[in-house]
């Protein structure tokens, strides 16, 4: 098992399409940095002042944590299910595409195992890509617009019901939760392009049907028509991440929602065993 | 071989435990309505009701045929002022206050750009009714006192633009202006429908400038004044919590907060939300 781990994290670093995920999320940092500041001109000065006398947005609201917040929730969404979903849709499939999965079976080695084995690296190429998404928002945050504590309000964002405030140390550490539960979430994804790769002999097959059926649920979900199958779909559960930046985390739904992710994922990752297990490999 | 059945008897295991996990800490569903009981000393109760139609009626203000389910539910509930919104004029007033066999007075705010009135009626008979300007629109304020020894009482029926959130937080900050300068004589309530857009459970967002108005807005009133029909839930279809009462942050004393569901008639769009507190 540590060997064929040992040999998966060998082709995932090895692998372009990796380095690429980071690449483009630095590319995504630098035009929410864009964005950002030019909202922040927007709304602090001129036009915005004279049209309403109060507002919450001030030069101490937009800090770094503040930006670190809003880049992190909307990349999250749609961003990081792609890279999670390309890494892990080509696990199988990409192995059965470039000829070598039939090699690999006929080693002693079990399926279940290197079934296993995907996934673990999966899971660490979705935490990687975490961490350093947060390491840098953190970081881009604090060299241009500066540390502050962060402040919450109704609305945008949709984390608090009235006006909260989270002290920047306790914030940071906020951030850190934040890899846990974002990386647990992530796993549903992975879970599922993995059965995908299972399924089919196409690592792109893999891949776009695992975006289409989490899009799906995701448009869906905020479809009022659908309102009632809402709780229904993984999509509606994987947001539990966010809520570790609620000035007081609702641990216990937290905890549920985490129960019901891993669930998805436990039960995700036996179906693919099972379906590999019986799985005839022609190429 | 061996191997691959502890993988998915492990896999198994998670699985169910996961499950059991979700089961443990899954929480009792809420209940719809905080109905508290608890007796509360020099009691004022308010409420507060949109009594228009929805969007796709003809005519999406009051209509007279729904006026005597109006006074049952306010001689059932028997609040001391009542907060009224879409109302067509004083004539549909007066149909009201007979209804109420001359248990309240009443008054409809000045006519504003809209073809809609606010109004509020008042058990007391020494009430005053104060005409508010608020840019283009006109909300309406009574003041009136409970009892002698209890403090004066300012309640104010709004009603912000439905469509425009950036009305709506201009038409917030004058409100909000008017009522500070008054909380130093009066104990302040701000009551009607705000149609703020803020509904913040399970849905995600992007952030938009209507939300980001409306979140400026609805935080600018918390600021100096406490939202008393937090916790009772939604106020009109679609699960929309848009009618509000506003009251002085300090209040002691919360009694019962209730969206009154069975209430509404006709084509209405809201329910009314009552809410009584301790002086």
């Amino acid at each position: 098992m540590l060997t064929l781990l040992k040999l998966e994290l060998e082709k995932l670093f090895r692998a372009k399409s990796f380095y690429l995920s980071f690449l483009v999320l630095v590319g995504f940092v630098a035009l929410m940095l864009w964005g950002f500041y030019t909202y922040a001109a927007r709304k602090t000065g001129g036009e915005a002042v004279e049209q309403f006398k109060y507002t919450y947005e001030s030069k101490q609201y937009f800090n770094g944590l503040t930006f670190a917040l809003y880049s992190v929730l909307f990349s999250f969404t749609l961003l990081l299910p792609i890279f999670v979903s390309m890494s892990a849709g080509s696990q199988v499939a990409g192995e059965s595409r470039a000829g070598t999965l039939r090699m690999i079976c006929t080693r002693p080695i079990s399926r279940a195992s290197l079934v296993l084995a995907k996934f673990l690296v999966t899971a660490l190429h979705a935490a990687l890509l975490l961490t350093f998404f947060i390491g840098l928002n953190l970081m881009v945050g604090l060299i241009f617009v500066g540390w502050g504590n962060l402040e919450l309000y109704p609305g945008p964002l949709n984390l608090v019901d009235v006006p909260g405030k989270i002290m920047r140390d306790d914030a940071l550490m906020r951030f850190a939760y934040a890899v846990l539960s974002g990386t647990w979430a992530l796993l549903v994804i992975a879970a599922l392009a993995l059965l995908c790769s299972v399924i089919f002999d196409s690592p792109v097959q893999a891949t776009v049907m695992t975006i289409a059926a989490y899009l799906t649920l995701y448009i869906v979900g905020r479809v009022e028509f659908f309102e009632h199958l809402r709780p229904y779909f993984f999509t509606t559960d994987m947001d539990f991440w966010r809520d570790v930046f609620k000035p007081d985390i609702p641990w216990q739904s937290l905890w549920h929602y985490a129960c019901v992710c891993g669930a998805y994922t436990a039960g995700l990752l036996l179906t693919t065993v099972i379906i590999f297990e019986r799985k005839d490999i022609v190429t | 071989m061996l191997l691959d059945m502890w993988v998915k008897l492990i896999l198994l295991l998670l699985f169910c435990l996961m499950i059991l996990g979700a089961i443990h800490f899954a929480q009792p569903a809420e209940s719809e309505k905080l109905n508290s009981s608890a007796k509360v000393l020099n009691s004022l109760r308010l409420l507060t009701w949109n009594i228009g139609y929805a969007e796709l009626e003809d005519d999406t203000r009051a209509h007279n045929e729904d006026l005597p389910a109006v006074a049952k539910v306010i001689l059932r509930e028997d609040p001391d002022a009542v907060a009224l919104q879409e109302l067509t004029g004083t004539a549909q007033l007066n149909i009201l206050l007979g209804l109420l066999h001359g248990k309240y007075r009443g008054a409809v705010a000045q006519q504003g750009k809209a073809d809609r009135f606010e109004g509020v009626l008042v058990k007391d008979a020494g009430a005053t009714f104060i005409p508010v300007a608020v840019g283009a629109r006109y909300a309406l304020a009574a003041s009136f006192r409970l009892r002698q020894n209890t403090p004066n009482v300012l309640l104010l029926s709004v009603h912000a633009d439905a469509f425009n959130a950036a009305r709506r937080r201009s038409y917030t900050e004058a409100l909000i202006d008017w009522a500070q300068g008054r909380v130093q004589s009066s104990e302040v309530f701000i009551a009607g429908d705000f149609n703020f857009e803020l509904k913040a459970a399970n849905v995600t967002n992007l952030y938009t400038d209507n939300l980001k108005h409306d979140s400026e807005s609805y935080s600018h009133i918390l600021r100096n004044f406490r939202d008393l029909g937090r916790g009772a839930g939604d106020t009109a279809i679609n699960d929309r919590r848009i009618d509000y009462i506003f009251g002085p942050p300090k209040l002691e004393e919360l009694g019962r907060v209730e969206v009154l569901r069975d209430a509404a008639v006709g084509r209405m769009d809201h329910w009314p939300l009552l809410v009584e507190v301790g002086l």
